[in-house]
């Protein structure tokens, strides 16, 4: 006899997710931060708390595998179990983007190299809001939300670009700066990644509320990407 | 219950009891009379069928009506102890408006006592409720219109209360978030930590940043044991705006240590050189000695910029209105700054028409805004640039220009150029603490005025701000 009814489960998975959301935004977030006001310190802390992230997102899949095994849930039940498995792991991926965001953030602490960091803060903030939001809307089976958040990845995208270039120009007027720029393009090509994979988690959001597997529009990169 | 007996309920048949008595008194002679006289007259044995007749009837008529006073009544009483009861039920459900106490309670004074004592309690329980209403409306007023947050969640972390500014803070609605898991409405670790730690008996305060609007909380961990047992209660303080400013303070004071410490370094470095030796070399010592007026310029202004800060932060800048001539203003002005134009390789130029209003201004401070502008403008015009001063009369103001060829604002900046400490071009702008502009704009603010700025890609900039003419009086 399992202590908890697979309803009791469920809900108990839930919020492990959503901790995991708060830990990987929370981990975004101060890795820019970090990055902005160059210390290494915090980014340092941010890199090493990874762990946790990671630590969390095991025990989800392992309370998810079990919940499987035990309660051989059904229809809408299984669907929501293994969508949540694919949103644990986007998570972990999105924990690992603060973690390479934090080793620039390390690297750049001592350097006088001039961040472009307002668009950066303005990428950070808004793609760990649509996280937030696609979390919430998981949880929710909000699917007129889960078709609206991936429309602002046009926005990320948008500021990549614009960041992109005045790296670039800055690379080419002044070659000494190009390893630095190369780190900061890596800070906002993670910051983009992050906003793919919320895109993710909201397919799977439809997937859950209606059995379909749909595609949102993703950006170009994607298809060179091999992340 | 004590058996009690009412005695006077017997009154109706002590009555009927009289009454056939007295019937009987009546009626018996005659009756008795009639058989006897008909026994002589017949010569038969007495007939005492019509005296048991007579009894008999008069028992059956007794019996009759005593039943039908006792009908009656037993039905009146029924009939109120009815309405009581219904009284009662409505009390009982709540309807203390709608009761109907009735007033004709019929001759016992029994049934007239708890008539009255159900309208006394139907009065009192209103009354209360009443009370505890309004009591509850007050509280409820209360945590609606409080600036902090407030959540109450029970021991298993279901959410039991949440007041409107908690609604705020988490994006949540009251409904929608009772009976939710504290993790599902706060969505953030930190908070469900504070949760449980408070709960297991370690309550705590935190400071903490949460989300993308990147709000600054305080959040205090309040365990309602005593009260309201495995409830724990977290309040949530925005000091998102003390955080804020706590962040321009340290950035400024950070700011004004690393500007203070160029002008600093210089003059140590001169003095240094002066002792070494340069002083017995006149002319070269000249040339540090210039070298060092102008640094401690420079500090002088930091400072004073500094002590302008500080009077306008605490309010105390006072202005001294007079009317002044438009174009005198801009002519001390120009004779303040021409020089150092000059040593730019800027040209300086005034254009001034006649016939303008006077205006209402503190001359020196309005000296002081066109003393930071065209000093701006000549920190970003190139050798060979222009900057030309210009003022004509607009309505019922008076625009003051100073237009360079220079460099010009970026579009980004152009909102943000009056801000405190906001420095646009970092390169360019060198030293100086970044309150120049905004301390022009207080000043034109204070005269009523507006002061802004336009530009176009590389072409330069032109400032303007304006000053109050004003009603009477153009002379010149």
């Amino acid at each position: 006899m399992s202590r908890f009814t697979l309803d009791q489960e469920i809900r108990l998975v839930q919020d492990e997710i959503l901790l995991l959301g708060s830990l990987v935004e929370q981990a975004i977030l101060n890795s820019v931060d970090a990055l902005q006001r160059r210390d290494a310190t915090a980014a340092q802390r941010v890199y090493e708390n990874d762990r946790k992230i990671n630590a969390k997102h095991h025990a989800i899949e392992n309370h998810i595998l079990i919940t499987f095994a035990t309660q051989s849930p059904l229809a809408s039940d299984l669907r929501f179990l293994a969508a949540m498995l694919e949103v644990n792991t986007e998570l972990e991926r999105i924990g690992d983007y603060a973690k390479g965001i934090s080793k620039v953030a390390i690297h750049l602490a001592d350097s006088d190299y001039a961040i472009p960091i307002r668009e950066i803060q303005q990428m950070a903030d808004l793609a760990t809001s649509m996280l937030h939001r696609s979390l919430g809307a998981f949880v929710a089976g909000d699917t007129v939300a889960a078709h609206s958040i991936p429309e602002e990845d046009n926005q990320v995208d948008e500021l990549y670009e614009s960041i992109y270039r005045k790296i670039v120009e800055g690379m080419i007027k002044n070659p000494d700066t190009i390893d630095l720029g190369n780190q900061v393009i890596w800070v906002i090509h993670n910051l983009e990644r992050t906003a793919d994979r919320v895109t993710n988690i909201c397919e799977r959001v439809v997937f859950i509320v209606s059995g379909e597997s749909v595609e949102f529009d993703v950006s170009d990169d994607e298809q060179l990407d091999q992340d | 219950m004590k058996p009690r007996f009412h005695l006077r309920i017997l009154w109706p048949f002590i009555l009927i009891l009289v009454a056939s008595l007295a019937a009987l008194a009546l009626l018996f002679p005659l009756v008795h009379g009639s058989i006897f006289q008909q026994a002589v007259e017949t010569g038969e044995e007495v007939n005492f069928v019509p005296i048991f007749t007579l009894v008999f009837l008069i028992v059956a008529i007794g019996l009759l009506v005593g039943l039908l006073i006792n009908i009656y009544y037993t039905n009146q009483h029924l009939n109120v102890l009815e309405d009581l009861t219904d009284a009662a039920k409505e009390l009982g459900e709540g309807k203390f408006t709608e009761i109907e106490i009735p007033k004709n309670v019929g001759d016992l004074p029994e049934i007239q006592e708890l008539a009255e004592a159900l309208q006394k309690t139907a009065l009192q329980t209103e009354e209360q409720f009443n009370a505890l209403t309004k009591e509850r409306a007050m509280l409820s007023a209360v945590l609606d219109h409080m600036t902090d947050g407030v959540l109450i969640a029970d021991d298993s972390g279901s959410v039991q209360l949440l007041n409107t500014a908690a609604e705020r803070l988490f994006k949540v609605e009251n409904e929608q978030a009772i009976g939710r898991s504290v993790v599902e409405v706060m969505r953030h670790y930190s908070l469900v930590e504070l949760w449980e730690k408070t709960k297991n008996g370690n309550p705590e305060t935190i400071n903490m940043e949460l989300g993308s609007a990147h709000k600054y909380l305080q959040v205090v961990g309040i365990s309602l044991e005593k009260d309201l047992p495995g409830r724990t209660m977290l309040l949530f303080q925005d000091l998102t705006q003390t955080h804020q400013l706590e962040i321009v303070r340290r950035d400024f004071v950070s700011n004004i240590s690393h500007e203070l410490r160029t002008p600093i370094a210089g003059l140590k470095a001169i003095s240094e050189t002066l002792l070494d030796g340069a002083l017995d070399d006149p002319p070269a010592a000249r040339k540090f000695l210039v070298h060092m007026d102008n640094e401690v310029d420079n500090l002088t202004q930091m400072v004073n910029e500094l002590l302008e800060l500080s009077r306008i932060e605490a309010g105390r800048s006072n202005f001294e209105f007079q009317r002044v001539e438009p174009c005198q203003l801009l002519n001390t002005a120009f004779d303040r700054m021409i020089l150092q134009a000059e040593k730019a390789g800027v040209t300086l130029m005034q254009d001034c028409p006649a016939g303008l209003p006077q205006v209402y201004a503190d001359p020196v401070r309005i000296s002081q805004v066109f003393v930071n502008l065209i000093h701006n403008a000549i920190k970003f015009t190139p050798n060979g640039g222009h900057i030309r001063l210009t003022v004509w009369r607009d309505d019922k103001q008076v625009v003051f220009m100073v237009k360079d060829d220079g460099v010009g604002v970026a579009k980004k900046d152009l909102k943000r150029i009056f801000e405190r400490f906001y420095k646009a071009d970092r390169a360019r702008s060198g030293g100086g603490t970044g309150l120049g502009l905004s301390i022009c704009k207080h000043i034109v603010e204070a005269h009523g005025g507006q002061i802004w700025v336009e530009s176009e890609g590389n072409s330069g900039s032109q400032f303007f701000f304006t000053v109050p003419a004003t009603a009477g009086g153009n002379i010149g």
